[in-house]
């Protein structure tokens, strides 16, 4: 395994929100969910994923619920709102067409 | 953005500030689980337990850090700073605790004291009226100001010839409030009733919620059998009948039939009257010679959309000229000679005028004193502010912000301000209370004095904004101590000090000055107060009691009946234990207002000279030796004066100075009338009596007066006075029983002691004088406390200095002059801005005083005394503290 990718700057919170998408997880899930569906290329540099996790909080995209975790503990769950969701789809949309745009402009040139 | 997305905003917003503990131990918990986990997978993968530690541990960040990062996002800034201010503020102000309570305190006491007389200021000159348009209605009057006839009311004639006919109005209207007697036959229960016109309500723009206003046809004697109650009328006395339309009333033994009930809201200016009739009057007093038969009623008027005062007035002017050419007023020249007129006033205005300067007064007199409050705290904190400049100076060298120290400042001051808005609401409501128990029968709309959520509103206001102030005033100074700012200053005297001084001696000067002028002010109520109090009303004050007594409904009433009643009366009081002499009079002094046209015969006006209008008395018993009412010349009324053929009176010394200048009054002839009638209609001078004063104890208008015997000037209401040898309180109940033992069914009101009278006359001089020296004390009390504060606080500073200088051969005479001439040349400062200040103040309380002038060198020279007294006590204790200094202790200090 070769060193991880580096976060695209800025998108930490739209995969925190992708990771949750399905069910709510607490922050060490949300760390392995997200370096699992990018096929270990991501790794969730974990210093801001707290920070940013309570951050969507405050803008109101996620809420956070204490549960028990696996091996009994009690720590936060984090589940996307309904307006998490439909900012959820609005940033999809919008990182598809950013990329779409980026991989245009990497092909014309080559 | 969603509401709901608001409202998860909002939680986790505020659940950052109230739930941080345990918000911050789920984080902790939160980390501990991520870093096992980490270190689970790890050594799963086959890495040794504690290896597995230090790399989660790696990975995951210094957590210092992370939650450091977390407690920033955490942080809702302007929340979560306020509170951690007030936290810190509460702490500093629990730190010093005498400093706190001497703040809440003065500011909740002078914050108090403001509101309460706000409240009266509120209830009696600025809520409006409880009708449509208040401002639109008006009140007039007629005016002889020639004749010493400054207000007469109005005429029924007046009333007839103007309503419908000046286009200026509306409507208009007059009413009479007169006391009767009510309920069934036996009772004799006195309340005042109210006679209005039938489009009273109308003009005031009050519609009945059941029932019908007065009809037209209801103002002629006889027709006029109905009534209106007011909501509290008829929910007291009825229990709130729901078929109370129809039902009868008593009134003066007469039963009326009840024709509606007024709304719950209704109330009319300071009246307390709860039943309505029509005003009934015959036609004869309708005409034109009845114009200026004044006193009868008061007129109201509402105004015309879009019409001033001013029209109003010029249009009254011209209905008064019209008048006079269609139907002439048999003397009307006299009338004009006495430069009559009609004034169109204001309603509110003219109900409150009486009372509006003083109230102006105490208002501006407490705002002072919140002034030097507020002066004297911000003092105070400044003093105490500066001794912290060497901390600021640190928490601004380790980063702290200048936003940041700004908002700790404002967090203590507003936690200062609420604590006193919050205790001075409480001064404030408790006053209301007090001054609404003294002053509700007394104040124009008094009754409607409450402390309401407007006045609590303000209370709360004010507070913040005194706070508001305070901190900017102590931030700026703290601010200017700059940046990284003497650090190692060891002590208290730098630039920014000196600064903060110079503020502060400044703060003293206007202190002094503030109180020096309510001090004064103060001072000139009181000595006016004392004047009133020492004027010689010309009739005994003490152990005389009065008592009205009513034969009006009664079978006494008529000339005979009434004459045979008071002869009983006087009679049978004479004979109790503990009266000296009984008498009976149609009219009291000090009540003034009805003066009535006596003519003299062979009187020739001298020219540029009116009609007078004088005092005019009905008087049977000893009236005068019950008064105490000194007999000059001839002698007094007896009961054989009563008789027809013997028409003779009784004059006052003003009254025949005016007539008969130079001359005998004795035997002179008079009519009791405005003109000359036959000469078997004249009254022949008798006697002449000492004047008394008759519109009030400090109203010295010399306007004249004639006494009567009761049968020539009767009236079927009267007062009793009664001369006691012992406390006339006590002769009450003995009155009273009286009255009752001849006729159960004739009432008896208003029983109070002469001096009581004289108390209530003089009680718009009383209360603001004793007000104007409370606030004055407190004010000179605060002043002192400031002074002292500031003198103390220059000897703490200088504390190293004086020890120096002491080491080398300062007297500590020298040192305690140095600091003792430090405060008196404030005050002395303070104190000549203030005596400029005073003689402002003198002017413009010159209407409230009497019998000193507007500048009283005796009461500024009073005042300067005291303050010398007051503030070299306050500046003394802290010199002889420098004084005292013990030179070798504070070089060892060092």
């Amino acid at each position: 395994m070769g060193k991880p990718a580096d976060l695209v700057q800025g998108t930490l919170d739209f995969l925190i929100l992708k990771a949750i998408a399905l069910e709510p997880r607490h922050g060490w899930a949300i760390a392995k969910r997200i370096q699992q569906m990018s096929g270990d290329v991501l790794q969730v540099p974990q210093g801001s994923l707290y920070p940013a996790l309570y951050r969507l909080e405050r803008q109101g995209w996620v809420t956070a619920t204490v549960g028990e975790a696996d091996n009994g503990r009690t720590v936060k769950f984090y589940a996307l709102t309904r307006a998490g969701r439909t900012h959820l789809r609005h940033e999809v949309a919008s990182w598809d067409r950013l990329s779409s745009a980026i991989d245009q402009v990497i092909r014309a040139t080559s | 953005m969603t509401l709901i997305r608001w409202w998860h905003i909002l939680r986790a917003r505020l659940r950052s500030v109230t739930h941080r503990g345990r918000d911050a131990a789920q984080w902790d918990a939160d980390f501990e689980f991520h870093l096992d986990a980490h270190a689970d997978e790890l050594i799963r993968a086959g890495v040794s337990p504690d290896e597995a530690k230090r790399r989660a541990r790696a990975a995951f960040g210094s957590q210092a850090s992370v939650t450091e990062s977390y407690r920033d996002l955490a942080r809702v800034p302007v929340v979560e700073t306020a509170w951690r201010d007030l936290r810190y503020a509460a702490r500093g102000l629990r730190r010093s605790p005498g400093v706190a309570a001497t703040a809440v305190f003065t500011l909740a006491l002078c914050l108090g004291a403001t509101l309460a007389v706000f409240a009266m200021v509120d209830a009696v000159l600025l809520r409006p009226l409880p009708f449509p348009a208040p401002d639109r209605l008006v009140t007039m009057f007629n005016t002889y100001p020639r004749a010493g006839v400054t207000r007469d009311e109005s005429s029924i004639t007046n009333y007839y010839e103007r309503r419908g006919q000046i286009a200026a109005f509306r409507d208009l209207s007059i009413y009479q409030e007169w006391p009767a007697t009510t309920g069934d036959a036996s009772s004799t229960a006195r309340e005042p009733v109210m006679h209005v016109s039938p489009d009273f309500f109308a003009t005031l723009g009050v519609t009945l919620p059941a029932g019908r206003p007065f009809l037209e046809q209801e103002t002629l004697p006889g027709a006029d059998r109905v009534a209106i109650l007011t909501d509290r009328a008829w929910r007291e006395r009825f229990d709130a009948d729901p078929n109370i339309l129809g039902r009868p009333i008593r009134i003066d033994s007469v039963s009326r039939t009840i024709v509606g009930v007024l709304p719950p809201t209704f109330r009319f200016l300071s009246s307390q009257a709860e039943l309505y009739v029509p005003l009934a009057s015959e036609l004869s007093r309708r005409a034109p010679a009845e114009r200026h038969s004044g006193s009868a009623a008061t007129m109201i008027a509402r105004l015309a959309p879009g019409v001033s005062i001013e029209d109003a007035q010029a249009q009254v002017d011209a209905r008064n000229a019209a008048v006079e050419l269609v139907a002439p007023y048999p003397r009307a020249p006299q009338m004009n000679d006495a430069g009559f007129r009609t004034i169109v006033r204001p309603l509110r205005a003219d109900h409150v005028s009486s009372v509006r300067p003083i109230l102006l007064l105490l208002q501006t007199g407490v705002g002072l004193l919140l002034i030097i409050g507020v002066v004297n705290l911000t003092n105070l904190l400044l003093v105490r502010s500066s001794g912290r400049i060497k901390e600021f100076a640190t928490r601004r060298a380790l980063g702290a912000s200048s936003r940041q120290l700004v908002g700790q400042v404002l967090a203590e001051m507003l936690l200062l301000a609420v604590c006193a808005g919050a205790v001075g609401t409480a001064l404030g409501m408790a006053g209301v209370r007090l001054l609404a128990f003294v002053s509700a029968d007394r104040l124009p709309l008094g009754a409607s004095l409450s402390f309401d959520g407007r006045t609590a509103a303000l209370g709360f206001a004010a507070a913040l904004a005194i706070g508001a102030a305070m901190a900017a005033t102590v931030a700026a100074f703290l601010l200017r101590s700059g940046p990284g700012h003497r650090l190692g200053d060891t002590s208290r005297s730098h630039t920014s000090g000196r600064e903060a001084q110079r503020l502060s001696h400044v703060f003293v000067v206007l202190q002094v000055a503030l109180s020096f002028v309510l001090l004064v002010s103060a001072g000139l109520l009181s000595v006016s107060l004392n004047r009133a109090l020492a004027v010689a009303p010309g009739f005994r004050v003490d152990h005389v009691l009065t008592g009205r007594v009513s034969l009006a409904g009664t079978t006494h009433a008529g000339a005979a009946g009434e004459l045979a009643f008071i002869n009983r009366l006087t009679d049978d009081l004479s004979s109790r234990p503990g009266v000296d002499a009984v008498g009976v009079t149609t009219k009291l002094p000090l009540t003034g207002d009805i003066k009535s046209a006596v003519t003299v015969k062979d009187y020739v006006l001298p020219a540029g000279e009116s009609l007078h209008g004088s005092y005019t008395y009905g008087i049977r018993g000893d009236y005068f030796k019950a008064m105490q009412i000194e007999l000059r010349e001839g002698r007094t009324l007896t009961p054989d004066d009563s008789r027809d053929r013997l028409r003779v009176c009784v004059v006052d010394e003003d009254f025949a100075r005016r007539y008969w200048p130079g001359q005998h009054a004795i035997d002179q002839w008079l009519f009791n009338g405005s003109r000359v009638q036959t000469d078997d209609q004249a009254f022949r001078v008798v006697g002449v009596v000492a004047p008394v004063r008759q519109s009030g104890i400090t109203a010295d208008e010399r306007q004249g007066a004639v006494y009567f015997p009761f049968p020539n000037a009767p009236d079927n209401t009267f007062f009793v006075v009664a001369h006691t040898n012992v406390a006339p309180e006590s002769f009450v109940t003995t009155f009273q029983r009286t009255v009752r033992a001849i006729d159960p069914e004739v009432p008896v009101s208003d029983v109070q002691t002469m001096n009581a009278r004289v108390a209530d006359d003089l009680f718009l001089r009383r209360s603001p004088a004793l007000l104007a020296v409370a606030f004055a004390g407190v004010a000179l009390l605060l002043t002192a406390v400031g002074t002292y504060g500031v003198v103390s606080a220059a000897v703490a500073r200088q504390r190293r200095e004086i020890g120096v200088r002491m080491a080398l051969g300062a007297s500590p005479a020298q040192i305690g002059q140095q600091f003792l001439w430090l405060g008196l040349r404030l005050v002395g400062i303070g104190a000549l801005a203030g005596a400029v200040g005073a003689q402002l103040s003198g002017v413009a309380l010159r209407n409230l005083l009497f019998g000193v002038a507007a500048f009283d060198p005796e009461t500024v020279a009073a005042t300067t005394v005291v303050m010398a007294l007051v503030a070299t006590t306050a500046c003394a204790l802290p010199a002889v503290r420098a004084a005292r200094i013990p030179p070798t202790e504070v070089l060892a200090e060092e």
